[in-house]
């Protein structure tokens, strides 16, 4: 039914729209927004849009327009007045006479209900009859005003109104409302077109009261009192066509900081926040320079705004000009921990407001570009920032979660093609829901999606080089500002939405370089790749034996074809082998350079061109292969499972000198609790030079290796003379030295030591007492007084200790626990949590940590049957 | 006469023993001037032996009172170079030498340490104790209230202000921190984690963004030393010409 006003609209596709068919039969140019009046004491919101929209094919007789939630007093065009029919299926999905209650019939049904009202279907919930007496005028296809009265009151989407319940007007109590939701949700708080591939110029005005402040989209023209004085009008204009989804508004008594670097770029927090608004904000600038350098292009829009709320759904929505954060990221200069999580978020706004907001999605299944390029162009941010280890660990980590999704819940499909729409053809059908709509996802399944997009942008860099690919983006960036700058009429706004040929076709031009392999691989297929690697080596041939085979059965998983890159250490360096994988050779020959000789010392050079002296004692006499690596450089979205023997797992651990690389041999080190492996970590947490994070889960492991060697362990605990001789005092071992955060690697050390240290075991399978009064004691003796950064992250990691140092007890019979027979070292921990949580009351603590990491740890409480009453409502919403 | 006499011969005495070569004069000189002044030296020897002499007996030697110095302590100091040699000299030490008495300071680390952890641990007990005496209290058992009292959790009616702010101890240490920029300088390059920012890189490109930035900025401005942000300007007051009261229309004829 909705697909016969589609037709026509397609058959009259304007030659300057180059390849965009817009699937309404008229085209939107501009868009009036007028919230006259906002009542936070009842939540609601009064005001009207107007459309001006021009016909595309003659006998346009029902406009569809996007709206939820909202009550439609009236509809004009051209101030006739016209009927409409509102209807929103998806508040009823299913009716109430089905039989069937599964979800496989609920998923069915909902996402019938939402491509009912598709806009990327040309469909929607409002329905407006253009007046027989327009009729001609619609035939020859000039301009129509829509304009549509509405109001909304107690939105439970869209915009979010936060109202604390304390004395005073409601400025006073910092109440505000902000605009959010999940992908395109305009239609939540006004009606319009709510795709992402309609755009349109903007005029947006907010009547609001005197004290408070409405920020939106473009440039903010004037503010101008009403006649009583008691309310003022926010004018802005946005004069770069942008889509209805990424309009947004925030009205609140907002602080305002312009930016000391930046003077067009505006920050607002709520009151009594400017000083950490000031110090949170005042990193954004080089993040703008970065953006700004590698893309060749200057930021495109001609403000910009930062806005932090309270009760944000999400840390980071970006909007055009504009970006909303929770109010939880801002910080002061004594937190470390959150300092780098903030500034990720900046970047990743920010990076957004060029790929996603300025420039648009053509279709749904274009979003994987959108989200991949702006994830691509965050991580070389991260890059710069903070440097190409933590820019590894963090492919490798999302590299690793994209991996474990797609095992568990089936594959991630980056540009579904939906043809025919049967039921068969379904790309997902693993899925417990459709792919065919952002709004029928799973939460879960967009975040990877976002995860797999980045990760496959960084595929196609490594395929086509860097320095093309920033060239793409810049061509994609100047042809929309070109685009942007041009009036509606010369048809060339569709260059400012992006899609999947689009950006290929751009590739290729730029690159000329073939990468359809890998798009149908990753991009047009959905699952990855699982490696099971093991070797032998043969002597006489001098041979390496390498025998790769792949799980292409299971859930989650595509067969790989194609090269893949194997790293072999030896005696006398370090060699990069391309094996080709085909389909059935599983078994794959690698020369080797280095005959085994293991009298004549001499330096092994190492991939990067060091030299280092190693120790050969532990390897085997007649090999010479220290580690072999599978895809060292993560060019394939997989699941590495690989045999190599104990020492050469050490060997790689101490020697490689990627992070990754060393990661993986910590992981893969658990499986060998040895003396050898216990004194390869223990090399690496003393390490300086060596990654913090690598270091941190050294930490882990060591405890796991301990475990497992508890009747053969001789020492002290493990970590405890390591701890020790990092961070206690030289003249008193068991007194910790008094704080000083200022190296930040052995400051993350330090909180991660304990608490790896107390998952130590004895052989009753209960923390060790000298381990328990270690970590009684690093609480005791803990003075930060001297130090220039809070502890309180610090402190809640010793909570974890604490939670670590407990081992379940089996609980008999269902005991209540009582005091009476509680265990004397349960006793002191309780104690001391007592102390902590009290302490919290009256002194709390950023972000409440320690109130936050107890409620997380609640397992000390739950594996004692205890129960923590009120813990539960304090602990910050603010967390 | 007597007197001049006497002396004359003191004088001529001296003169004489002087004219030889001496500074001491002896019994010739004396006889000598005697003779000169024409004394007849030989009626001397009767003179001293005659009958009727009078002898003037030694006046008796009397012991000098000895002043007690029984409260003379120590040595008295002598003057520093810069008082005059004339000046009294300083009282007895004990007049103005102060001698603090004092035990043995404990500068172990350990005991200082233990001390103030205790001290501190101490400080919070009683205090939470307090409060929890004073206000409503939860517990961790369902039997017991006393041994683990924990102060009653209130929802906070605007729970980020607690939440983000620092406490004011910890904005009196940020500024005491602050006010050496070293420490600023540091921080900054600390949160970069481990990667040292190039300062001189960074603070070149800087400044070419600043120059980029009045393009847009100075278009409207047209001075890059007074800040334009739209949000700073004043709120225009209405023109009048808009009285009338509906909301709606209020706002459409400057747009439509």
């Amino acid at each position: 039914m909705p697909l016969t006003g589609v037709e026509p609209a397609r058959m009259n596709r304007k030659k300057g729209d180059k390849g965009f068919e817009s699937p309404r039969p008229y085209k939107l140019t501009h868009q009036v927004v007028c919230i006259n009046n906002i009542n936070f004491q009842r939540k609601s919101v009064v005001g009207f849009v107007e459309l001006t929209i021009f016909p595309t094919v003659a006998n346009l007789n029902r406009i569809k327009l996007n709206s939820k939630q909202c009550r439609i007093y009236r509809v004009r065009i051209n101030d006739l007045e016209a009927a409409f029919i509102y209807n929103d299926p998806t508040l009823e999905v299913c009716h109430s006479e089905s039989k069937q209650r599964n979800l496989n019939y609920f998923s069915n049904a909902y996402a019938a209900a939402v491509s009912a009202v598709d806009p990327d279907a040309g469909n929607g919930e409002l329905c407006i009859k253009v007046p027989s007496e327009l009729w001609k005028h619609v035939d020859e296809l000039k301009v129509l005003k829509i304009h549509i009265n509405f109001s909304l009151d107690q939105p439970k989407g869209g915009l979010h109104f936060v109202v604390p319940s304390v004395e005073g007007s409601m400025a006073e109590r910092g109440a505000h409302v902000f605009s959010c939701g999940y992908q395109n949700s305009t239609r939540f708080w006004f009606p319009c077109v709510d795709s992402y591939s309609e755009l349109c110029t903007w005029k947006l005005e907010f009547t609001v009261d005197a004290a408070m402040v409405a920020v939106s989209n473009g440039d903010l023209v004037e503010t101008v009192y009403t006649h009583d004085m008691r309310k003022k009008t926010f004018h802005y204009m946005l004069t770069i066509p942008t889509a209805a989804s990424n309009i947004s508004l925030a009205i609140g008594p907002f602080e305002i900081l312009v930016d000391p670097y930046m003077h067009e770029v505006t920050h607002f927090c709520l009151p009594q926040l400017l000083p950490l608004l000031k110090h949170t904000t005042s990193y954004l600038h080089e993040v703008f320079e970065f953006y700004e350098e590698i893309l060749t292009c200057r930021y495109p829009y001609s403000c910009f705004k930062t806005v932090f709320i309270d009760e944000a759904y999400v840390e980071v929505a970006a909007y055009a000009s504009m970006s909303i954060f929770s109010t939880n990221l801002l910080h002061s200069a004594m937190i470390i921990d959150e300092t780098p999580l903030t500034r990720r978020c900046l970047a990743q706004s920010l990076a957004q407001q060029f790929f996603g907001c300025f420039i648009s999605r053509m279709s749904w299944s274009d979003e994987w570009v959108l989200k991949g390029i702006s994830g691509y162009i965050y991580g070389l941010w991260m890059k710069k920032t903070f440097g190409v280890n933590e820019y590894r660990h963090w492919i490798k980590e999302e590299l690793d979660k994209i991996v474990a999704y797609e095992l568990k819940t089936g594959g991630v499909l980056l540009h579904p093609i939906f043809g025919g729409g049967k039921e068969k053809d379904n790309p997902a059908s693993h899925l417990h829901f459709s792919i065919k709509h952002p709004h029928t996802l799973s939460w879960e399944y967009y975040s990877m999606f976002q995860c797999k997009a980045h990760l496959v942008m960084r595929l196609i860099e490594n395929r086509i080089s860097m320095e093309f690919m920033l060239q793409v983006f810049n061509k994609l960036l100047s042809l929309a500002s070109t685009a942007s700058s041009q009036k509606f009429q010369s048809h060339m706004w569709s260059q400012m939405l992006v899609s999947t040929s689009g950006f290929l076709k751009s590739i290729s031009n730029v690159s000329g370089k073939d990468i359809q392999p890998l798009i149908k691989q990753w991009v047009d297929q959905s699952g990855v790749v699982k490696f099971y690697g093991s070797f032998a080596f043969n002597r006489k041939r001098n041979v390496l034996e390498l025998e790769i085979k792949q799980d292409y059965t299971s859930p989650g998983t595509q067969k790989y074809v194609g090269p893949l890159k194997v790293t072999v250490q030896e005696l006398d360096g370090s060699f990069n082998h391309t094996l080709q994988i085909e389909e059935n050779s599983l078994k794959h020959d690698i020369p080797c350079h280095s005959k085994s000789r293991r009298n004549k010392k001499k330096k092994i050079p190492l991939m990067n061109g060091e030299e280092v002296d190693m120790d050969l004692s532990a390897m085997d006499a007649d090999s010479p292969l220290l580690w072999i690596r599978i895809d060292p450089d993560m060019s394939v979205l997989r699941k590495v499972e690989f045999e190599q023997a104990d020492f050469m797992w050490q060997y790689q651990l101490r020697y490689e000198r990627d992070v990754v690389a060393q990661q993986e041999s910590i992981l893969a080190l658990e499986k060998f609790p040895t003396p050898a492996s216990r004194l390869a970590l223990t090399d690496i947490l003393e390490q300086e030079q060596c990654f913090y994070r690598v270091r941190m889960s050294a930490c882990f492991c060591l405890a796991k290796i301990a475990n497992s060697m508890v009747s053969t362990w001789t020492g002290p605990p493990a970590m405890k003379s390591l701890f020790t001789r990092m961070f206690c005092c030289k003249s008193c071992p068991n007194i910790v030295k008094t704080n000083n955060f200022m190296s930040f690697q052995s400051y993350f050390l330090q909180k991660t030591m304990p608490v790896a240290m107390a998952l130590l075991r004895d052989v009753h399978n209960l923390c060790p007492k000298e381990v328990l009064t270690f970590i009684l004691d690093l609480i005791k003796y803990n003075d930060n007084r001297k130090n220039k950064f809070s502890d309180n992250y610090y402190r809640a990691e010793m909570i974890d200790a604490l939670a670590n140092s407990v081992t379940p007890a089996v609980s008999v019979n269902n005991e209540v626990r009582t005091l009476d027979n509680l265990n004397p070292d349960v006793r002191l921990i309780l104690e001391e949590i007592t102390r902590f949580l009290n302490m919290e009351k009256l002194l709390p603590s950023y972000r409440h940590t320690i109130t936050v990491r107890l409620e997380c740890s609640g397992a000390i409480l739950a594996h004692h049957n205890l129960h923590l009453l009120g813990s539960s409502d304090s602990p910050a919403s603010a967390s | 006469m007597l007197q001049s006499y006497i002396s004359e011969i003191g004088r001529s005495a001296k003169s004489y023993c002087e004219h030889t070569a001496r500074t001491q004069p002896t019994l010739s000189d004396i006889v000598v001037t005697l003779v000169e002044m024409g004394f007849n030296v030989d009626t001397l020897p009767a003179y001293a032996k005659r009958s009727q002499r009078m002898v003037i007996t030694a006046p008796p030697v009397t012991n000098q009172p000895v002043t007690p110095k029984a409260l003379t302590a120590g040595q008295n100091r002598p003057h520093p170079p810069h008082i005059p040699s004339h000046f009294p000299e300083f009282p007895d030490p004990h007049t103005y030498i102060k001698t603090p008495t004092y035990r043995e300071p404990v500068s172990d680390y350990q005991v200082l340490r233990e001390k103030a952890a205790s001290q501190r641990r101490d400080v919070e007990r009683a205090l939470t104790r307090f409060m929890a005496k004073t206000g409503e209290t939860q517990s961790l058992f369902k039997d017991d209230v006393s041994t683990f009292p924990l102060i009653a959790a209130r929802p906070f009616t605007i729970p980020y202000l607690t939440a983000l702010l620092p406490s004011e101890l910890e904005m009196q240490q940020m500024e005491e921190t602050d006010s050496s920029e070293q420490d600023e300088q540091t921080d900054t390059e600390n949160l970069a984690l481990h990667i040292s920012m190039e300062d001189s890189g960074a603070e070149k490109e800087n400044t070419s963004v600043l120059q980029q930035n009045p393009s847009l900025s100075g278009s409207r401005n047209g001075e890059e030393n007074i800040i334009d942000n739209p949000y700073l300007r004043p709120v225009k007051k209405p023109k009048i010409r808009r009285k009338n009261r509906h909301g709606i229309l209020l706002c459409c004829p400057g747009w439509s």
